[in-house]
């Protein structure tokens, strides 16, 4: 791999911080889920199942909000064809599957403050809800930039990137909210190796999605 | 430079072009006129690696360049963010100073491509195009457009490229067909 993943990441950064039109979108989304929830949940204790399956939707839907874009974008501004003459696909791969997964990191960080200031959530293993939680980054930055290049041709590549992406999202939202509802659990009902397995299970679930996603883009990234 | 033999592209039923031959040298020109819609921009797509064809092969023995009207650049990058960009793609040093003032944006050169007019980014996407020094320069509507310093901007690329390479252009301009040592008539 050649240091061309990192002028694609560079432009993605520079486009994003000018424009800011997905990160405010995702931001947004992310922001006002917490504060519904905790709204919602004003006046009572949330259990660490709930809370763990409440975290997990908001990250999901911010991933599906904002994630595919990185790809989609290219065709729809017509510069997917300028991208393909200059680079080689597994550099746009790394590049667009990095900055999601910065992107990934920045969005559950605002996300995972606001939780767990607005709910008062205790916490019992902090090494295990950042395992999950940067599992769930991984896994959500390959498997959502795989969707994208997937759907890149299509007519109607919004709808269908967010369909083709259920399938592959359901396994690791469940993941996801195994080990952050053992993470969450302060009475300690649940099997604290069990949440590190999930954990251990995300990671190698977002290793996979980008190994994967780099030998599959190749084939679907050109014409 | 560029060799082309048994080409084909169909879309669906239709086909675009057929059994098309032809091979390009040093100081070639090749202008290939058509209606719109004729499959003149899917034929030099094909040319360029964008689109594969159905059948035939095309065999380009040089670094080849590529500007079109479709071609989209991106609008929050600067004209030299642009030539930065793909000089680090390509693996090629940055002289993106020598470019800009060769297609006449220095003075925009910090300027971001959404700002730019239809004029502009034709030169921003002939200075990217050349950025690579190709041997074989494919061309689609390049005066479509520009004024009249543009299109002499053009003809002087053109007229530069022949020197030391082969050219393809696509055009329904009369003035642009002046430059033809070949032409190729797509009919649909």
């Amino acid at each position: 791999m050649k240091a061309g993943w990192i002028a694609i990441l560079r432009k993605e950064i520079k486009s994003e911080l000018r424009q800011k039109s997905g990160l405010v979108t995702t931001l947004l989304f992310g922001i006002f889920a917490v504060i519904t929830i905790s709204f919602a949940t004003f006046d009572l204790a949330i259990s660490p199942q709930l809370a763990a399956g409440l975290l997990g939707v908001a990250m999901l839907f911010s991933a599906i909000v904002g994630l595919p874009r990185v790809i989609l974008v290219e065709e729809e501004q017509g510069t997917g064809d300028l991208l393909r003459l200059l680079a080689q696909p597994e550099d746009v791969f790394w590049g667009k599957a990095i900055y999601n997964l910065l992107f990934m990191v920045a969005t559950t960080i605002a996300i995972s403050v606001l939780f767990f200031g607005f709910t008062h959530m205790g916490l019992r293993n902090l090494p295990l809800l950042l395992l999950c939680l940067s599992g769930a980054c991984m896994a959500y930055a390959g498997t959502v930039t795989l969707c994208g290049a997937l759907v890149a041709h299509a007519s109607n590549r919004t709808a269908l990137a967010g369909v083709l992406a259920v399938p592959l999202l359901l396994p690791l939202s469940f993941m996801a909210v195994s080990g952050l509802r053992v993470a969450l659990d302060v009475n300690e009902a649940f099997n604290l190796t069990r949440g590190f397995i999930s954990g251990i299970g995300l990671v190698l679930y977002g290793a996979a999605t980008l190994s994967v996603g780099s030998y599959l883009f190749a084939a679907v990234w050109k014409r | 430079m560029l060799g082309v033999s048994n080409l084909g592209k169909r879309y669906g039923s239709r086909w675009l072009f057929r059994n098309l031959g032809f091979r390009l040298g040093s100081g070639d020109c090749l202008v290939v006129l058509g209606e719109n819609g004729s499959g003149k921009s899917t034929l030099l797509k094909t040319l360029v690696g964008l689109l594969t064809p159905t059948e035939g092969k095309v065999e380009a023995k040089a670094k080849v360049g590529y500007s079109a009207l479709d071609l989209a650049v991106y609008p929050a990058l600067s004209a030299r963010e642009h030539l930065e960009l793909s000089g680090e793609l390509r693996g090629i040093p940055n002289d993106a100073d020598r470019l800009l003032d060769y297609v006449g944006l220095s003075r925009a050169a910090d300027q971001l491509a959404q700002e730019f007019s239809t004029g502009m980014r034709a030169r921003l996407k002939m200075a990217i195009a050349l950025q690579a020094a190709p041997q074989v320069l494919v061309l689609d509507e390049p005066g479509a457009g520009l004024d009249e310093v543009g299109r002499n901007l053009i003809s002087r690329v053109v007229e530069d490229q022949l020197k030391m390479g082969v050219v393809v252009l696509a055009t329904n301009d009369p003035q642009e067909r002046r430059f033809a040592s070949f032409e190729l008539e797509i009919k649909s």
